[in-house]
């Protein structure tokens, strides 16, 4: 309860921290109420094309070339970016923690493989990377997931092995050898959960930085066209730049302000997990 | 740019600067007044993509056919009726049987070296040449058997049967002819005027900047009196249709076409006094939306499901939110472009949902909880935001009658080998063109025997009809031609009963001109014309 006490105290200390959890929480619940609010699917062409926001009743943010409306397309794709984001990181970070874990923990030749195989990823441009992926594969849901996840495991695999060669020199991990604990279990319970403050905060900048990637997939063709997202709607929307600019004016906002969110959650996070880094700030 | 001016390195003087780049090249030399019949001025015009070769001899990619056809030129041209007008041939003559045509060659007309034009270049061409390497040559010029030279300017071809469809495929961009004393005696495939065309056409071969523009002088020699009107032409490439309008709109380019620009464009350009812009000039391509089908699939191989499709399709609608207007409602898979053969005289499919679901609830499909039936993949090559939207509104018109469809978006390498190689898809959608005559452009998409695992873009839905195949055999050798348009409305007919290949709609590729250009589409190969003719007005 103390925790979350002093949580709950540093988020109304931190305006900046608060500003990205309501951001957040209201994108959450866009994605939730989407198919409460407009049952009909988003990628239905509910009235005429091309209306501005404010001209077409059922459309209150308009609607884009083909009559759809514009809103559910907004809600509908919020449910896409922070699935992609959530589970492309969740999936980065299973394997980058293992990776980095292990190198960290045991070093020497180990250590030297998982690194080469690690910097093997490093050397390819993500986002490069990224459309190789997709286009191999074939563009759906599950790839860019996947695809995203290829490109991000191996920065958390080099920060979990940075924390784990620090940490296994420490006191507590020693005794836990002498008192005849498992490797895995070392790994596992008692160096992973204090090697956890620097991956929870990278992990919220990754996200932000996985919904931006899928949405630039998108703009570029390589998105699932079955799944509205605010990529497909900006990429889309391209063409009428000139007479409707709207269409991609509003999904880039959105994209914006939950990339903003993202970031000013990690950053405050950061801050809360690192207390010595807030004094150092004078905060 | 603009910066490489301001700083122009030393040892280049600005005008080589200009040179060096299609964009000053082409601002930097403005058109002069036709005060004399001297050729004047410099036009920019675009192709994309980039071709990857000059000669449409032996690629005819329809970036190459146009170039190509600026240089090399055809026994015939063809006016706005697609009906055959003379070029290289100043008359011709079909024998009574159908088994011969006499062609008698322009006299004086010379290649780009000086050598002079005679019909041992026609006959070379013909046989050694386009029947053997050309893409489509080999099907269009198979019943060719010789082609005889009683004096230069004689070619007679000679016929193992009636080819009536020949006539159609002489244009210069489709069978140019070549010059016998540069191809002799070489490695035809590998030669370098392939790249740097030796030709007869009102413009000569200067330079190609890869990637960047093709630079053409106008040939002096040139048989057309008075032509042609232009100084230099230069073909830049320029690949992303709103930089194409952007480069229209600086008058970076006076000419573009082929549907150059993004759809929802055009009106604005319409709209503009600064341009000019023509429909007309596809009538010899004739590029076609239609959704074959695979009718390997079991649900498609239902008849009453492939009707019902057709049904379900709101092609009014679709002309307006996809086309924008620039589109034409096929009712037959000939289109109305081609009147000599074009029949409205076949079944009709206009939207009607409600006969749709009919359809599917008599052929037993029940509708699952979320209301759908079944569903099915529609595979489109990435070419162009059309097809994406398209996409988009078939899953919408196919939904309301429980049909769940599946966008798959490829690129051109998986969609070909998808679709043609390994027939895995259930509806594809894509541009065919049936160019001027069915038996060269529509036949393949029909006829049994056209089907060939990884040859793109022929058969693929899997059908065989007895009646078709007989239908389109005996049209491709009948030599007169009401009995042989007869035979087309009849393969009409068959086609729209048995629906295979389900017709959407004829897109129309625009044109756009600068407002002081003229003779842009002088007839219906528009850009792909020789363009002797094309200039700047006063």
């Amino acid at each position: 309860m103390d925790r979350v006490k002093s949580f709950v105290t540093a988020v109304f200390r931190d305006w900046m921290l608060l500003v990205g959890l309501i951001l957040l929480a209201t994108v959450f619940f866009m994605a939730a109420s989407a198919p409460f609010l407009f049952p009909q699917p988003p990628d239905t062409m509910m009235g005429p094309p091309l209306q501005w926001p404010g001209q077409y009743p059922g459309a209150p943010l308009g609607t884009d070339g083909l009559g759809r409306n514009i809103l559910a397309g907004l809600f509908y794709g919020a449910q896409v970016s922070l699935l992609v984001g959530f589970a492309s990181v969740t999936v980065a970070m299973v394997f980058g923690i293992l990776v980095g874990a292990y190198a960290g923990y045991y070093g020497g030749w180990i250590d030297n493989l998982l690194m080469r195989i690690t910097e093997l990823f490093q050397t390819i441009p993500q986002f490069m990377l990224a459309i190789v992926v997709v286009a191999v594969l074939g563009p759906s849901i599950q790839v860019i997931i996947f695809s995203l996840a290829v490109v991000s495991w191996p920065a958390i695999a080099r920060l979990v092995r940075g924390e784990f060669m620090v940490l296994r020199e420490k006191a507590y991990v020693q005794g836990c050898i002498v008192a005849g604990m498992s490797d895995r279990r070392i790994i596992f319970t008692q160096i992973l959960p204090n090697a956890m403050s620097g991956v929870t905060v990278m992990s919220t900048i990754m996200i932000a930085t996985a919904i931006l990637m899928e949405s630039a997939l998108s703009f570029l063709g390589f998105g699932d066209p079955n799944v509205t997202t605010w990529g497909t709607m900006i990429g889309m929307g391209k063409n009428n730049l000139r007479d409707a600019w709207y269409i991609m004016t509003i999904p880039g906002i959105a994209l914006l302000l939950t990339a903003l969110a993202l970031n000013l959650v990690g950053d405050g996070l950061n801050d809360y997990l690192n207390p010595r880094l807030r004094s150092q700030r004078g905060h | 740019m603009t910066k490489k001016i301001q700083h122009p390195p030393l040892a280049m003087s600005r005008r080589a600067l200009l040179m060096a780049s299609g964009a000053g090249l082409a601002a930097s030399v403005l058109p002069f007044g036709p005060l004399s019949a001297q050729p004047a001025g410099t036009l920019a015009m675009c192709v994309t993509p980039e071709p990857n070769a000059m000669c449409s001899a032996f690629n005819t990619a329809s970036p190459v056919t146009v170039v190509s056809g600026k240089m090399l030129e055809g026994l015939l041209n063809y006016d706005f009726d697609v009906s055959p007008i003379p070029a290289l041939a100043t008359a011709w003559e079909v024998a009574e049987d159908g088994l011969s045509i006499t062609f008698t060659l322009r006299d004086g007309v010379t290649w780009h070296d000086g050598e002079p034009f005679t019909s041992a270049d026609v006959q070379y061409t013909i046989m050694e040449i386009l029947k053997v390497h050309h893409p489509r040559g080999r099907s269009t010029l198979a019943s060719v058997t010789a082609v005889e030279t009683p004096d230069p300017l004689t070619a007679i071809f000679r016929l193992s049967q009636p080819a009536p469809a020949l006539m159609y495929a002489l244009a210069g961009w489709e069978s140019p002819m070549l010059p016998k004393h540069v191809y002799e005696g070489t490695d035809v495939l590998q030669n370098p005027a392939n790249n740097a065309p030796v030709g007869t056409g009102p413009f000569v071969f200067q330079t190609w900047e890869r990637g960047s523009h093709i630079v053409m002088a106008a040939n002096p020699n040139y048989w057309g009196e008075g032509e042609p009107k232009l100084e230099r032409l230069v073909i830049r490439i320029i690949t992303d249709p709103s930089a194409r309008a952007a480069a229209l709109d600086a008058g970076e380019l006076h000419l573009a076409g082929d549907g150059p620009i993004p759809v929802n464009q055009v009106q604005r350009f319409i709209d503009s006094p600064d341009f000019q812009v023509e429909t007309r000039g596809t009538e010899m391509n004739n590029s076609l939306d239609m959704i074959h089908t695979n009718m390997r699939n079991e649900h498609l191989a239902k008849l009453e499901v492939r009707q019902a499709l057709m049904y379900a399709m709101n092609r009014d609608l679709m002309l307006d939110v996809v086309y924008y207007g620039l589109a034409e409602i096929l009712d037959s898979p000939i289109p109305e472009t081609l009147p000599n053969f074009h029949t409205s005289d076949v079944p009709q499919y206009d939207y009607d949902p409600d006969r749709a679901n009919a359809l599917l609830d008599e052929a037993g499909y029940e509708r699952d909880a979320d209301g759908m039936r079944f569903g099915l993949r529609l595979i489109a090559p990435t070419v162009g935001d059309t097809y994406e939207r398209m996409g988009q509104f078939l899953k919408q018109n196919f939904r309301d009658i429980g049909i769940d469809l599946e966008l798959i978006s490829a690129d051109i390498p998986t969609f070909i080998r998808s679709v043609f190689g390994e027939y895995d898809y259930d509806l594809t959608l894509y541009p065919g063109s049936v160019t001027a005559d069915p038996t060269i452009g529509s036949q393949r998409f029909w006829w049994s025997e056209a089907a060939s695992p990884g040859t793109p873009f022929v058969n693929s839905t899997g059908y065989a009809s007895e009646e078709m195949d007989a239908v389109l055999e005996a049209a491709a050798v009948e030599p007169d031609p009401e009995a042989r348009r007869e035979l087309f409305v009849r393969f009409q007919q068959i086609a729209m009963t048995d629906l295979p290949i389900l017709p959407v709609a004829r897109p129309i590729y625009v044109t756009i001109a600068a407002a002081n250009v003229e003779n842009f589409v002088p007839g219906p190969d528009g850009i792909r014309a020789p363009y002797g003719s094309l200039a700047f007005t006063g």
